[in-house]
């Protein structure tokens, strides 16, 4: 493969040129997160004068980034609230049904199957208007479950919190469906013959045989749906709205925003708060979204 | 009692345009207690639908399968006493080859643990897997996952033990070894087993008798010698034997054979059995072909080796009428390895009467076979 | 073979032995069994009930919430509802869907139509030309492919309101990074995101997205070439073609699959634009060149005017336009049998 794909090997001005343009390609992919960082760690003196890019030799400062964790810890905390059960259920219910819909052959799977993919791609603006009406009219959990918001001392905001992660869990489902699904595709059909010839029932075998073998998938999932439900401000917007219980995009829109002037530091220090879970999950599991993206 | 039979055992697979596709058709077959079955046919005949329904892999369409004179047409795969062994072994790849043992004792009975793990160990050293029992599939040879394979299938104690072409994904070697060692477990046990293969090779060596299928439907049920030495039809005695069967289409014209090539005379006691028809097709075994220097006989006749293939102990030689053709039509026999022929020489090859077997062109089916004096007591010797 | 036999007789006498207590005390119900054994029964145990637990409770889930609400939203666009009390669902009429085609102006419903057309064309396009471009470099046997590889995706798991934020920087004319670089050469400063042209405003806005984006076509674009097997650059290589005649004849011609399926998901992404403009420029109300349907259907039904049915029936033509894309997309999948 090296020697039919390359012209030439070592260190040719061929490769160097390519090595070049490589870098530069990482320089703009990173340049508008450098600039964030670099710009985090001034003060706002010091931001207007010097380059973006270059970090403030007199004029560091962490002020930014403590304003920004003070002004940003209780959506922080509503964000893992609502995200973390989100994720954990939408990749279980995908788990699932790929299952029921990929191992145990029985006609008209794939029609059922189909529905599930079409869901990936519905826009959430075709759903928000009744999806708030729901939350508000049919199903107001504010209302239903007022002892819980009482008796937790979370108060009334959060059951916007609870019905964006049920919203967030039914959305979630295609996605992750189709990424079980396509690995469970690959699953071998006689090993699901010899566990039935074995005598375990359906579930027994989802429980002892396809759940075990699904540990590398449900990194792969949790990860990317956990950065997709995470990242969302929509749903944020329409189904929880201004209020205690919003969660950290909602929050970081109106961050270091007054009439007249924008605080860039800490809004630069702000997002950066926001990413770190995404991040630091992408900075670990990179190999495991990439799947997830790509499947 | 675990006598299996098959009764007008059907299957038919409804495809989404409606299509209908008769992969089973109207079987018939009785297994006995402890005999070991082989069936065999060309890849598509319905062998391995056959052995799914005999499972409750796949419905059965029509027709009855029943165990030990009771009828399991009904039954779920688990509650039919059947084990089966996959191509694939279709071991648990996550579990450890006591777990993958233990697995179908855990799902189907309330054995306790401790008995579970008491069976497992003492089935895994009777397959000689004893020292493996922690490891993975992944961690294993070829030829252990199958003895693995094999051990959870024993585990189980069945009543029919079901292979489905449980051999093919080892190297030849290793292929003959399990063969052997196959066969001697079955003698011990003495389970009823129906083993499928598409390897005429393991069917004639592994069966106490074999079925022959062909497009879903039953072409011989036999000793391997039966169906070797007395096949049914043209199918059997063409699937049967390796090199194949030499066939040539031939018109009776008085008491004689016509062929393009040549002409064959035959006994009175032989035109009896063919009656009145006015043709057929001839067919002769290539290790009953034997090779002269000089034509003597009526049933002699001057050819040229086209090619030969040698085999180390024997020689394929293809033979041919016509050698001036560009790609003449051949036949072959078979010779001692030490035999030295060599392409383009002229060989005289003696067609014994008592070998040849006559079908009837149109049905194929077998109008004259090879008399053996001891052919009876041949097929029942197995 | 002795051990083996001794072991079995063993086995047998204690497992048969209690195999024919558990087979005899099942004859009964065999028999009863095969008397009921009539549909009903059979239809409890085929498959399709059997493994309905499984796709069932997360089948309802997306009913309810995706397919339930799509069917609501198309009812609610047919009445006047204004959010106050409960909408009549007496009298439907395609008022809101003539009132669209009627509207004029800077922030009509047709500007954020073409606007809407014109960016997902845009950036899905450039998307796919810089994702090729990267993959086909990043395929050229490299070291640190892995590196790489993970840099150029990252902007990907980042969140649109984040990424808003870093650009909002970015292309500030007061010290951002864009702005200093054209001071260099004597341009500007410029104001992108609230440019007088709309145009540039959009640009700014696709080049923004292309940055966060690329990185996944790269990604797909280089799983499709690995696909293509070695002999195929070999051979072209034997016949003589040059490096840009074989990826042009023999490679771009085996990523179709790719692109396709990559295109979707990037209009998909477009569509989802929502949350950068929204964070980008702090309210519901975007530039005039930057308002796509998107934008434009949640300010309607959710901003101060609350002409909840009117944005149904926009939120219906969006549903219509990515819809239009992914169902003839999802047919062929399935037509090739990748579903």
């Amino acid at each position: 493969m090296t020697d039919t794909k390359l012209a030439d090997d070592g260190l040719s001005l061929n490769r160097i040129g390519l090595y070049a343009v490589l870098l530069g390609l990482v320089v703009f992919y990173l340049l508008p997160l450098e600039a964030g960082i670099v710009t985090s760690f001034k003060s706002i003196r010091a931001y207007g004068q010097t380059a973006p890019f270059l970090p403030a030799v007199d004029g560091f400062t962490l002020a930014q980034w403590s304003s920004a964790v003070d002004q940003l810890s209780g959506s922080l905390f509503n964000s893992v609230l609502m995200a973390v059960p989100a994720t954990v259920f939408s990749a279980l219910f995908g788990s699932m049904a790929a299952y029921g819909l990929t191992n145990i052959d029985w006609r008209g799977q794939v029609g059922i199957y189909v529905l599930f993919v079409a869901g990936i791609f519905v826009p959430y603006q075709a759903v928000l208007v009744p999806l708030k009406r729901f939350w508000s009219q049919w199903v107001p959990l504010h209302i239903w479950l007022e002892p819980v918001w009482y008796l937790t001392g979370l108060g009334t905001d959060y059951a916007g919190l609870l019905a964006l992660t049920i919203t967030h869990i039914a959305y979630g489902i295609p996605i992750c469906t189709l990424l079980f699904r396509s690995y469970y595709k690959s699953v071998s059909d006689e090993m699901v013959e010899a566990a039935r010839l074995d005598g375990a029932s359906i579930r027994r075998i989802y429980r002892r045989i396809i759940l075990p073998l699904s540990i590398p998938m449900f990194a792969v999932t949790l990860i990317y749906q956990f950065t997709q439900i995470w990242n969302d401000l929509l749903f944020a917007l329409i189904i929880v709205g201004p209020g205690d219980a919003s969660v950290i995009t909602q929050s970081l829109i109106g961050i270091g925003q007054s009439e007249s002037v924008t605080n860039f530091p800490l809004q630069m220090a702000a997002a950066f708060v926001t990413a770190l879970p995404t991040l630091l999950v992408y900075i670990f599991f990179g190999e495991q979204f990439a799947k997830g993206v790509t499947a | 009692m675990a006598e299996l039979e098959l009764d007008g055992l059907t299957k038919v697979f409804v495809e989404d345009d409606g299509n209908e596709i008769v992969a089973v058709d109207d079987i018939d077959v009785t297994v006995a207690d402890g005999e070991f079955l082989v069936l065999v046919g060309p890849s598509g005949c319905g062998k391995s639908t056959t052995l799914r329904m005999i499972a409750g892999l796949e419905s059965i369409t029509a027709g009855e399968l029943r165990l030990g004179g009771r009828r399991i047409n009904e039954r779920k795969p688990a509650e039919r006493n059947t084990a089966m062994v996959f191509q694939s072994y279709a071991l648990y790849p996550h579990m450890t080859v006591k777990q993958n043992m233990s697995f179908g004792l855990e799902e189907s009975t309330d054995m306790p643990a401790a008995e579970i793990a008491e069976t497992v160990i003492e089935a895994a050293e009777m397959m000689g897997i004893g020292d493996l029992l922690d490891r993975k599939p992944g961690e294993l040879s070829g030829g252990q996952q199958q003895r693995v394979a094999l051990g959870r299938a024993i585990v189980r104690d069945p009543e029919v033990f079901l292979m489905d072409e449980p051999l093919s994904n080892l190297d030849a070697k290793l292929r003959s070894k399990m063969r052997t060692e196959l066969q001697r477990l079955q003698d011990d046990l003495g389970v009823t087993t129906i083993y499928v293969t598409h390897d005429q090779t393991e069917a004639m060596t592994m069966g106490d008798r074999i079925a022959v299928l062909d497009d879903g439907m039953l072409q011989q049920v036999g000793t391997p010698l039966e169906c070797y030495h007395e096949p049914a039809n043209r199918f059997v005695a063409d699937f049967i034997g390796e090199p194949s069967m030499n066939f040539f289409e031939v018109e009776v014209q008085g008491d004689r054979l016509l062929a393009d090539d040549f002409a064959y005379p035959l006994s009175n006691e032989t035109l009896s059995t063919v009656g009145d028809r006015t043709e057929l097709t001839l067919g002769i075994r290539p290790e009953d072909i034997e090779l002269r220097t000089e034509a003597t006989g009526p049933h002699d006749f001057e050819t040229v080796v086209d090619v030969v293939e040698p085999t180390g102990d024997e020689n394929n030689l293809y033979l041919t009428f016509d050698p001036d053709a560009s790609e003449p039509d051949t036949f072959i026999a078979t010779t001692g390895g030490m035999n030295r022929i060599e392409a383009g020489q002229p060989l005289v090859a003696h067609v014994p009467e008592d070998a040849i077997h006559l079908f009837d062109p149109d049905t194929g089916r077998a109008v004259k076979n090879r008399s053996l004096d001891d052919a009876e007591t041949l097929g029942r010797a197995v | 073979m002795d051990s083996v036999r001794s072991w079995l007789r063993r086995r047998i006498d204690s497992v048969r032995s209690e195999q024919r207590l558990r087979t005899d005390g099942g004859t009964a119900s065999d028999a009863v069994q095969s008397e009921t054994g009539t549909g009903l029964r059979r239809y409890l145990d085929s498959d399709a009930v059997e493994s309905a637990p499984f796709w069932l409770p997360a089948f309802l889930l997306v009913g309810l919430f995706v397919y339930g609400a799509i069917v609501w939203n198309v009812v609610i666009s047919l009445t006047d509802y204004e959010g106050l009390g409960d909408p009549e669902y007496g009298s439907f009429d395609l008022e809101n869907y003539r009132l669209m085609l009627q509207e004029t102006g800077s922030y009509s419903f047709t500007n954020a139509f073409v606007n809407t057309i014109v960016l997902l064309v845009a950036f899905t396009l450039v998307c796919l030309v810089f994702g090729l471009v990267v993959a086909i470099l990043v395929d050229r046997d490299i070291r640190f492919e892995n590196t790489f590889r993970t840099i150029y995706l990252l902007p990907m798991s980042l969140s649109f309101v984040v990424t808003a934020k870093m650009w909002l920087w970015m292309y500030s004319s007061n010290g951002g990074f864009v702005n200093r670089a054209l001071g260099v050469v004597g341009i500007g400063p410029v104001n992108f995101i609230r440019n007088p042209d709309p145009n540039v405003q959009l640009a700014a806005i696709v080049f923004a997205l292309v940055w966060q984006f690329s990185g996944y076509a790269m990604v797909v674009y280089l799983a499709g070439l690995r696909a293509i097997p070695d002999e195929h650059f070999e051979a072209a290589r034997v016949d003589g073609a040059s490096l840009v005649k074989m990826y042009w004849r023999v490679v771009i011609p085996q990523l179709r699959t790719a692109t396709v399926s990559a295109s979707v998901v990037l209009m998909v992404f477009g569509l989802k634009a929502f949350d950068f403009l929204r964070a980008l420029y702090g309210n519901d109300t975007p530039a005039v060149g930057t308002d796509i349907l998107p934008t434009y259907m949640v300010r309607v039904a959710f901003g101060d005017a609350s002409r909840i049915a009117y944005g149904s029936a926009v939120a219906v033509v969006l549903f219509a336009l990515a819809f239009s894309i992914v169902l003839p997309y999802l047919y062929s999948e399935y037509r090739r049998g990748a579903l």
